[in-house]
């Protein structure tokens, strides 16, 4: 079914720009060379009947309904297939065509049910238009052989398959091969007997399926039909929003019927996405309406206290009392607040305002601060901006793709659908992972190198790869010398140059053969365009910042940076965690960036808040958990974070919690840390606030409103209500005025306007004078930093090690189905493929401890224990263990430890040493919470 | 002295008992005490004198045939290996009426040697073709072949020359040849007979292309009903690797070709080329659109040629004796010799190779003798499955290129079958569209949709139901059909169709039809 | 705060800045990090147990933490 907001050219844009003139029904139209007849014919707004053909893919030729009349070409070439010549003279409609149409769906009618007003597409049917403009009511075929009365599979808790209602036109098994890349669809059978098929004829479900939507979003009538739609009936408007999940930041077009969601599609207009999203952002939205959501401000005296469901009014002014009361006490800088990632650009703006202005300290921090903080600080000090260099779509112009400690298809499955497609077409690909995942070698994708390095050796590698290219001559020497400063590339030429780089000598640190560490070398160094790509895995280590640096240094040498299809890309993991790094919500330093220390941009500040403020940084997160265990920090506000569960060492972080004296966690659930809450004030979720997100391409693009909140207020309304408590009243009547003053005192965000960002869609920032519409390709012709500035980064190994006591190293990291602590995930249907963290073991580590695939094992490590069930994999290596942390009961965070990023004490999450033992007994903590859930369900039915 | 008899090793042969006799003849000649050499050759194309039997005289090579195991004993007893007298001597072979009025240019060494004697091939004149083209280069083997006028065999004759001109203008990087041997039409079996019987001159037309376009790679798409010809071929190829015909450094060259023998999975679709290609790269067996034309994105999207078995192995001989020589041959557009294909209701099937211009009677009666059942030919169907049905009163066409379209036939891949008086031509017009329907790929709608549709109705006309209406959608449908499918097994099935509507109404219960 | 996790802090920028040739830069660098990045109550505590000493602290740390003002 198509959307309310339709507009279809049939076929792809060409890639020219030479414009190519033709005439159309005697109209003439200029259309760039490679333009299909159909498309040309559409942006004249003449519209071609079609079933097979949409412009998110190739066109196919094969539902033979857009056959035109081309003068001097014999026949009725097909416009979807046919490209446009200058001169050329198309007749979109004769009787001659339209006696052909006719014969063409009348076939089709002879096998599609015609009861259109059951359908759930009715209105919105591809088919049933081809019917209505062919003046085709009914089949005059007698009956004869059907494919119809097939099971439709209902596998999918998203979507149906109803074979009946299918036409066979392919659409699906398109998007599924050109759009997503998981090449899972096919057409079995042959002839009248050809259908859609989900890998071997299996149920959707359990197929190779992942559940991106493409299929659905590509079928012409309602063959492939979201469960909600048939549920909740068609929608009635379509509101463009930004989904809430990962740092791909897709546009997708919430379809309403109001105020409920009734389905959520990707916009094809959307520059992140390019019209697609993955299982989570079109489907596992129904978390925002959950059962658990609190809907109701409540408050406790102590932590041991039940909750007490309480007025805004009321819990407000005890928040605000508790927090000047602890100030008053023990000095202002005895509190603090947390922005939040999930939140909007406007919303942590207002926090770390409020902080800073009403607070009157510096203590914010974000959760920025356990995931990208090292490539804030890597890539600022190296080229001068905390920002990845590229726009998505410069992938497709690379030619060597190195991914480092990244997951995409996991992680960040849209863009992973659209690096597997630049691999398609031929670019090569190097992993560098611990973990041989998904990209390494899956169906039409493998990686020309994967470097299986062991956990906390990144920057031995990276450094060893630069050695090679420095000492092999493979450095562009005249870039580095022209865009940095000179000096730094002598002084790090010489210092990499060293023997003790090689990838001969740090082999044994990092168990990647030297020979393919030289190969992938040279494959980098030796592309047209290389492109880098990193996720947690380069961050979060003891090592992070140097390992970011190590990488801008690669990238600067090989003089790959300033132009599309090259660059370095942090895939960020939240939906707005760069947008909450941009708002200042460092304890460090201002929106933009900019240093508390600056006279300058603190006095800009101080006139436009009308406060005075502090040339010191703040307590970071761990800094605060550290001062809160020696009583010097006691009141936190926190938006939107569940530090329990995702900050490390769990025991540590509960009784820092637990020592303080006013936690106000502002958030969609009664989440972990709600545990040691002192006040709840329910937030929003992404649907029901107006706003704007800011991706890991530096693209801001808005968040729409499309229901109210169901607690009443915005989460920028609620800290606004919590600033006014607190003396320090702050007046929007809407987030745009709030980006309006964002604007006004940020340089990189001068030119943002909604006004602008609805015209335009989305921009990416800087966004000034210089570049009214933004900055898709950062670094042309000049770093941000003026000239690059190389950085020594000497290998530095982690205190983590694998010991007798701990021999086997665990990393973390992410599954397609669930996301990050899976608050919201787990509160949707998504459970139905991943319904537990596992651990990974080595099936040779796991036979030396007798452990069977699918046993419960005991992770333990000198931060604690957990006990999770295990899964045999070669993906790992041997003496490396790998887990996820979506689940609380598992309580991954238990083992982590305290070791963390030199520079912006990042935690290393990838890197604990630990010891794994078959157990028979799920352990204390998953009881815990497991008891803990189910009277917490059994508590909200009751007040239900 | 020993004496050397031959006996087919081609499947139509080994399918009337050729093995049997084969062993039986040695066996016979073990006890007989004669010294007697048994080698295998292809089949001359003689197919209802097959197995035939040849023996090395004096006087020539003689034939017997056709020779049933039980036959040989007797055929020893009365001297068969010195070329004795016998019920079923047929006297020396070459000057068989049959094959000696034919003019065989591509067939040339069908039957008369050893197919995978690559010495023999050489001595034969093997091999001159392509040491030509090597001598004289690229461009000028692509004029040559351009000249000759040689057009595609395996149906759809599009000129030859020109698609190898296509593919060697593409700017230099990867090229393909392919050969398209999925010989799939019903009554033909020209490209079987070629690879069991002179499988080199198929490598060598590929190596020719491959030097002309330079292209180093070359796939065969054999259909896997044809093991004996992907044995042979195998076998030849591996030959003339071994030779240094093939591989790194092409009869000294320094150019290298290589060639492998990749097998269809039954699918008649995979006939046509771009399917082919799709099932090359292991894809489902699907119609790509055009443009682009193969010529310029084939296999894995680099420029290919493909081109029917006969086509291949036609260009040895054009480039051996010269585009000037072959071009003697055929008449208007069509140039050349055909091998055309006689099967069905017909006394004598089997290949007849000719200049371009015979016409249906001359091979019908001339070659056929008639019908096998001796009733009067009441139609011919020309060019396989899609192939209209000419009737007897337009037996004196003649089989060439553009006659017979102008007569709305075509003669496709050269395959002539037979039908006498009895046969229903409303039973053959379903049969199109069922056949249609069965091999149809899919992909397109009136394909997919309209064959199952259309031999729906023709067996509802059969059955008398609603006639008029039915027909009347029937030829709705071939003309949706005809101007809208993607490729020809859509576009074609209409043609048997309408020309059995047009030409025998009287079986569809019209008396009579206007227009 | 645990002065002994502020140590090994300080440790581990010092670790970073080690590379530097020049020990008077590397020096200058730790330094200017802890002023920029650390809350001025950490560096007060640290820079009394350098008072005391600076047991565990590396040389570079050591003196990074003696120039803060």
């Amino acid at each position: 079914m198509y959307s309310i907001d339709y507009r279809d050219l049939g076929t792809p844009p060409a890639a020219s720009d030479e414009p190519v003139t033709l005439e159309i029904d005697g109209a003439t139209v200029t259309v760039p060379a490679g333009t299909s007849v159909m498309r040309a014919a559409a942006l004249a707004d003449t519209r071609i009947p079609k079933l097979c053909a949409t412009d998110s893919l190739k066109s196919f030729g094969s539902c033979r309904l857009c056959l035109v009349e081309i003068e001097g070409r014999k026949g009725f070439p097909a416009s979807c297939t046919t490209i446009v010549a200058p001169g050329m003279k198309v007749r979109t409609d004769s009787p001659r065509i339209r006696q052909l149409r006719r014969g063409v769906v009348e076939l089709y009618v002879s096998d599609h049910p015609l009861d259109c007003d059951d359908c759930p597409a009715n209105g919105h049917c591809e088919l049933q238009d081809a019917a209505e403009v062919t003046g085709i009511t009914h089949s005059r075929w007698s009956p004869g052989a059907t494919q119809r009365g097939q099971t439709p599979d209902v596998s999918n808790p998203y979507f149906d398959f109803n074979p009946d209602l299918c036409i066979v036109c392919s659409r699906c098994v398109r998007a599924c091969d050109e759009t997503q890349g998981t090449l899972a669809l096919t057409i079995e059978g042959r002839g009248f007997h050809s259908r859609v098929a989900a890998s071997e004829r299996q149920p959707f479900l359990v197929s190779e399926c992942v559940s991106c939507g493409a299929c659905v979003e590509a079928c012409p009538t309602a063959a492939l039909t979201e469960k909600s739609l048939a549920q909740l009936g068609q929608p009635t408007e379509a509101v463009t929003t930004t989904c809430g999940y990962c740092g791909v930041g897709c546009s997708l077009n919430a379809e309403v019927k109001q105020e409920t969601v009734v389905r959520m599609v990707p916009n094809r207009n959307g520059a992140a996405n390019q019209g697609h999203a993955c299982v989570k952002g079109r489907f596992a939205w129904g978390y925002a309406t959950h059962k658990d959501r609190v809907t109701k401000p409540m408050i406790r005296e102590k932590i041991t206290d039940p909750w007490r469901e309480v007025s805004w009014e009321e819990a407000i002014d005890h928040a605000a009392r508790e927090f000047r009361r602890i100030q008053q006490k023990h000095g202002r800088h005895s509190i603090g607040g947390i922005t939040s990632s999930r939140c909007t650009n406007e919303e942590t703006y207002l926090v770390q305002k409020l902080v800073r202005a009403a607070m009157q300290t510096n203590n914010v921090d974000t959760c920025a601060r356990v995931c990208h903080s090292p490539t804030g600080y890597g890539l600022k000090h190296t080229l001068g901006e905390s920002a990845g260099t590229q726009a998505f779509t410069s992938v497709q112009k690379a030619d060597v793709i190195v991914v480092i400690g990244a997951n995409p298809t996991d992680g960040h499955p849209v863009f992973g659908s659209q690096l597997k497609r630049r691999l398609r077409q031929g670019a090569k690909l190097i992993v560098i992972d611990p973990r041989a995942i998904d990209l390494v070698r899956s169906p039409h994708v493998e990686a020309a190198q994967h470097l299986q390095l062991r956990p906390g050796t990144n920057v031995a590698v990276i450094n060893a790869l630069a050695h090679v290219i420095v000492t092999e001559g493979l450095a562009k020497e005249d870039y580095a010398l022209a865009r940095c400063e000179p000096k730094s590339w002598q002084d790090w030429k010489a210092f990499i140059s060293d023997p003790r780089h090689s990838p001969e000598a740090t082999e044994a640190v990092t168990g990647v053969p030297a020979a393919r560490v030289r190969d992938a070398a040279r494959t980098y160094a030796g592309a047209p365009n290389g492109a880098i790509y990193y996720g947690l895995g380069v961050t979060e280590h003891s090592q992070g910042t140097t390992m970011v640096m190590g990488i801008a240094n690669l990238a600067m040498a090989t003089g790959n940076l300033g132009r599309e299809g090259v660059g370095v890309n942090p895939l960020r993991g939240q939906n707005n965690v760069q947008g909450s790094c941009d708002m200042g919500s460092f304890p460090h330093e201002l929106p933009g960036y900019r240093h508390v220390s600056d006279p300058a941009v603190r006095s800009a500040f101080e006139a436009a808040w009308n406060v005075s403020l502090l040339d010191e940084p703040g307590l970071r997160i761990p800094n605060m958990f550290e001062a809160a265990l020696d009583g010097s920090f006691r009141g936190l506000y926190i938006q939107g974070e569940d530090i329990l569960q995702s900050d490390p060492n769990t025991n540590h972080v509960s009784a820092a919690l637990a020592a303080m004296e006013c936690v106000v966690v502002q958030d969609i659930f009664l989440v972990e840390t709600a545990r040691f809450a002192h006040v709840f004030l329910p937030g929003s979720s992404f649907l029901e606030k107006d706003g704007t997100f800011t991706n890991a391409e530096r693209r801001i693009s808005r968040v729409r409103k499309v229901m109210e909140p169901l607690a009443g207020y915005a989460d920028w309304e609620i800290t606004m209500l919590l600033s006014r408590a607190l003396g320090y009243p702050m007046d929007y009547s809407h987030p745009s005025e709030i980006m309006d003053e964002i604007a006004r005192l940020t340089p990189t965000f001068t030119g943002v306007t909604y006004e602008k960002l609805d015209r335009l869609g989305s921009i990416q920032w800087p966004c000034n004078d210089a570049a009214p519409d933004g900055t898709p390709t950062m670094h042309v012709g000049e770093f941000v930093r003026g000239k690059g500035k190389f950085y020594r980064t000497e290998y530095v190994p982690t205190e983590e090690r694998s010991t007798s006591r701990y021999p086997l190293l665990l990393t973390t990291g992410r599954v397609l189905y669930q996301y990050n602590v899976g608050t919201q995930t787990r509160r949707t249907k998504n459970i139905a493929w991943k319904p537990e963290d596992v651990l990974e073991i080595h099936p040779d580590d796991a036979e030396a401890r007798g452990i069977r695939d699918g046993d419960l094992v005991g992770v333990a490590s000198r931060a604690g224990e957990i006990v999770v069930r295990a899964a045999l994999t070669r993906r790992i290596a041997r003496g490396v263990v790998y887990t996820t942390f979506h689940f609380p009961e598992s309580g991954v965070n238990l083992v982590t430890t305290e070791n963390s990023d030199w520079a912006t004490n990042c935690p290393e999450y990838k890197v604990t040493a630990v010891e794994v033992v078959k157990v028979t007994q799920p352990d204390a903590w998953r009881d815990r919470v497991r008891t803990q859930r189910a009277a917490r369900h059994g508590a909200s039915a009751h007040a239900g | 002295m020993s004496t050397t008899v031959w006996v087919p090793r081609d499947a139509g042969a080994l399918a009337l008992g050729a093995e049997a006799v084969a062993k039986r003849i040695a066996s016979e000649a073990k006890a007989a005490g004669a010294d007697v050499k048994v080698r295998r050759n292809g089949s001359r194309g003689l197919y209802w004198l097959e197995p035939l039997v040849e023996v090395e005289t004096a006087g020539g090579r003689v034939a017997y045939g056709p020779v049933t195991e039980a036959d040989v004993k007797g055929l020893v007893a009365a001297g068969l290996f010195s070329g004795g007298a016998h019920a079923l001597a047929l006297g020396p072979v070459e000057r068989h009426p049959w094959l000696a009025s034919q003019q065989r240019l591509t067939f040339a060494r069908a039957g008369r040697i050893d197919p995978l004697d690559l010495g023999a091939y050489r001595a034969s004149g093997g091999y001159r073709g392509l040491a030509r083209a090597l001598e004289i280069g690229a461009e000028a083997t692509v004029a040559e072949v351009l000249e000759s006028g040689l057009r595609g065999r395996g149906g759809a004759a599009f000129p030859t020359g020109i698609k190898w001109q296509t593919v060697l203008r593409q700017p230099p990087g990867r090229k393909y040849v392919t050969c398209n041997a999925d010989e799939g039409d019903s009554g033909t079996f020209s490209d079987r007979m070629l690879m069991e019987g002179d499988p080199f001159s198929l490598i060598e037309g590929m190596t020719i292309a491959g030097v002309a376009v330079g292209a180093t790679r070359g796939y065969i798409y054999l259909r896997v009903e044809y093991p004996h010809a992907a044995a042979v071929l195998k076998e030849a190829i591996a030959a003339a690797r071994a030779a240094g015909c093939l591989g790194p450094d092409v009869l000294g060259s320094g150019k290298a070709f290589e060639l492998e023998v990749r097998l269809g999975a039954g699918a008649y679709i995979c006939g046509e080329e771009t399917s082919m290609l799709e099932s090359l790269e292991g894809r489902r067996g699907e119609i790509r659109v055009r443009p682009p034309l193969p010529a310029e994105k084939g296999l894995f999207g680099a420029p290919t040629i493909v081109n029917n078995v006969i086509t291949l192995a036609t260009v040895p001989t054009i480039l051996a004796d010269g585009a000037a020589a072959y071009k003697e041959f055929g008449q208007a557009r069509s140039r050349g010799t055909i091998p055309l294909q006689l099967a069905g209701n017909v006394r004598r099937g089997g290949l007849v190779e000719r200049a371009f211009g015979l016409t249906i009677r001359e091979l019908l009666e001339d070659y056929g003798g008639g019908t096998m059942s001796g009733r009067p030919a009441r139609a011919v169907q020309i060019g396989g499955p899609l192939g209209a049905y000419v009737p007897a009163s337009q037996f004196d066409l003649p089989l060439e290129y553009e006659a017979l379209a102008a007569a709305g036939a075509m003669l496709g891949h050269g395959g002539v079958v037979v039908f006498d008086d009895t046969v229903n031509m409303l039973d053959m017009a379903r049969y199109a569209m069922e056949f249609c329907a069965i091999e149809s790929c899919g992909k397109c709608t009136p394909c997919r949709i309209g064959s199952t549709r259309g031999a729906e109705a023709l067996a509802a006309i059969g059955r008398g139901e609603d006639r008029e209406r039915h027909i009347g959608l029937v030829e709705e449908l071939c003309d949706t059909m005809i101007q809208a499918s993607l490729c020809g097994l859509g576009g074609m099935t209409p043609f048997p169709v309408q020309s059995a509507l047009k030409h025998f109404p009287e079986d569809f219960g019209l008396r009579t039809r206007g227009g | 705060m645990n002065v002994q996790l502020l140590v090994k802090m300080a440790n581990d920028i010092s670790n970073f800045f080690a590379a530097e040739p020049d020990e008077k830069a590397a020096v200058d660098l730790v330094a200017n990090h802890l002023k920029k990045f650390w809350e001025p109550r950490m560096r007060e505590q640290i820079r009394g147990y350098v008072a005391g000493g600076g047991a565990g602290l590396s040389s570079i740390a050591l003196q990074a933490v003696k120039r803060l003002a």
